[in-house]
């Protein structure tokens, strides 16, 4: 029998048997894998609605965007004039490094503001490290924190689990485990003080 | 090509570690299977193949399926709501939950097919007793995996068919009672029954990938039957499995995808066969549907049941027709197996089969007095086959069995 054999057809056949049955095979896996992608109702949540206007001065509120935390900060004048004069203790002053810390609406004034109105930061509250939401810690100096910030804390944000530092722009401070500043996510003012996040 | 792969390195390797060359050996290259098994022998495989369908589709249906009676403010509750997800929401949901479902019909009909076809060439005789019989804890396991499924929806037919059958549990003397609540969790099926279901519908096909592995290995020491059902002791009347029968095996689970996946896009519910219509009207324990049957794979037992004007002795009798199925071997005492050889056991065979889909047909149809008599009559064939099998031998004239095949 053996020798009646034609193997090269026979592996041919192999082949095109094992070709055919793989690509079935990688078919039939689309419709597994893409089940657990967020399904359409979780895509139709992707947007949030927002008025900033409900937060008082100085105060930060934290509201859910697509299941993520991000932080709402009404900065005063106050707040505000500290964001100046401390661009050599940050990793990225410009928010260049990456994408996600920049924003299309940024122009050379209002970059360090991360903000569409310098007032209302509107930011990604989970720190770039590894997740944690940061611990807000606005005043300058460790008058009000103790050594949990440095001497020359210009005031911002302690992140809780690694220690990662941000300023009250949200921009990383050198020496943290975080390697970029708070991400920033696409919003705009549908009016004076209503914000559509996503 | 399993050949060239065999004589690599790695599985070298492996081999040394594992022993793989010798399982390989004996359970596939070199696995003696007669060589004149019919196409009949194809369902096994698929059974297989089904089972692993409905495990891999289930995981991830178990993904976005929520096991809650707790109602949402759309009026529904969380369990329908969240099937209704599956269907709308989720990727691909709506196609994972028709396999799954079209599954559980496909599983039942590959089953009864393999089981007929056991009965008809005379399976589940000697040496293949056990055999049999773990097929039977099988078909058990099934059927209440089936079961607990059904009431995952949460709709009218899951919630009813679900107290139907607890109700059962409930007729039994003493214990019924008792069991009944161990069941429900409750006094009435509610959302811990659906809870429990919800744990137990998993639980089940883990067990059964289980046995089903007994299974094969129990096959695997008596070796198949075939057509002719004498036992074939050389050489050339065998064939190794691999590749042999996995090829046939192979062309099989062809020829059935074609059906499953026609089915599973183009007729899911199958005119309300594999998913009743009304299930998809949520569950109201305040309200039966005005017709209320199982799905069509319980719908013979369930003729069965019903026949009885004694509610205790129409569960008992159901329980009966699928316990007798653990003595067939022992009942049928002929020394020959295939019903080829065997004109009045074979007659018997084709009738019992007709018995069975009348009953499943009387089972699924609303009760009216004529089906009402005709479930009697099949009922009581479906016993007397079994009984009559006692006494066959004795004035059965079987024909002369060849030598080989």
């Amino acid at each position: 029998m053996s020798e009646q054999v034609d193997q090269s057809k026979r592996n041919m056949l192999f082949g095109a048997a094992g070709l055919l049955g793989g690509v079935a095979a990688l078919a039939a896996a689309v419709p597994f894998v893409g089940s657990m992608l967020p399904a359409a109702d979780t895509l139709a949540a992707s947007k949030t609605e927002f008025d900033v206007g409900t937060v008082e001065s100085g105060q930060l509120v934290v509201i859910q965007w697509q299941g993520k935390p991000v932080f709402v900060v009404n900065r005063t004048k106050e707040l505000l004039a500290q964001i100046d004069g401390h661009d050599e203790m940050l990793k990225d002053p410009e928010s260049r490094e990456i994408e996600a810390v920049s924003a299309a609406w940024m122009t050379d004034e209002n970059r360090k503001y991360r903000a569409i109105k310098p007032e209302y930061l509107v930011v990604v509250a989970s720190c770039t490290h590894l997740g944690c939401i940061p611990m807000y810690k606005a005043t300058k100096g460790r008058k009000d924190w103790g050594d949990s910030v440095p001497e020359d804390w210009p005031g911002g944000w302690h992140c809780p689990c690694h220690g990662s530092l941000y300023d009250i722009s949200a921009r990383v401070i050198n020496d943290s485990p975080a390697p970029h500043n708070l991400h920033l996510m696409p919003y705009k003012y549908t009016g004076e003080t209503s914000v559509v996040i996503g | 090509m399993l050949n060239s792969i065999m004589k690599t390195k790695l599985f070298a390797w492996v081999d040394q570690r594992t022993g793989a060359d010798a399982i390989i050996k004996s359970q596939l290259t070199e696995y003696a299977v007669p060589k004149n098994l019919n196409y009949m022998w194809n369902f096994g495989s698929l059974a297989l193949l089904v089972l692993v369908l409905q495990i891999l589709t289930g995981i991830f249906l178990a993904m976005y399926y929520k096991p809650s009676a707790a109602f949402t403010s759309g009026g529904y509750t969380v369990a329908f709501d969240s099937v209704e997800r599956i269907m709308r929401d989720v990727n691909f949901g709506w196609l994972i939950r028709y396999m799954h479902a079209v599954g559980a019909s496909a599983f039942f009909f590959v089953v009864y097919m393999h089981i007929g076809r056991g009965l008809y060439y005379g399976s589940y005789k000697g040496p293949r007793e056990l055999l049999w019989i773990i097929g039977v804890v099988i078909l058990l396991i099934m059927q209440g995996a089936a079961f607990f499924g059904y009431l995952l929806p949460w709709g009218q037919m899951s919630f009813w068919g679900a107290t139907v059958i607890t109700n059962l549990f409930g007729a039994l003397p003493v214990i019924g009672e008792y069991l009944q609540q161990v069941l429900r969790g409750g006094f009435a099926v509610g959302d811990p029954t659906l809870n429990r279901f919800f744990s137990l519908h998993y639980l089940f096909p883990l067990l059964l990938a289980a046995i089903v592995g007994g299974h094969v290995h129990a096959l695997h020491v008596v070796h198949s039957n075939n057509p002719e059902g004498i036992d074939v002791h050389n050489a050339e009347e065998k064939i190794n499995f691999h590749p042999y029968y996995t090829v046939k095996d192979a062309f099989g689970v062809g020829v059935f995808l074609l059906f499953y996946c026609y089915i599973v896009f183009f007729n899911p519910q199958m005119g309300g066969f594999f998913i009743e219509v009304d299930n998809y009207v949520p569950a109201n324990n305040l309200q039966t549907p005005p017709h209320i049957a199982p799905v069509w794979y319980l719908t013979p037992w369930y003729t069965i049941l019903r026949s009885f004007p004694d509610k205790l002795l129409g569960v008992v009798a159901m329980g009966a027709s699928l316990g007798i199925l653990f003595l067939l071997p022992f009942l049928d005492r002929s020394k020959v197996r295939s019903s080829r050889y065997r004109p009045i056991f074979r007659q018997m065979v084709v009738l019992f089969f007709v018995t069975v889909i009348i009953l499943g047909y009387c089972g699924h149809s609303a009760p009216t007095p004529t089906l009402k008599l005709v479930g009697q009559i099949a009922t009581a064939y479906y016993f007397a086959f079994f009984i009559l099998l006692l006494f066959l031998p004795k004035f059965e004239k079987t024909k002369p069995l060849p030598d080989h095949i």
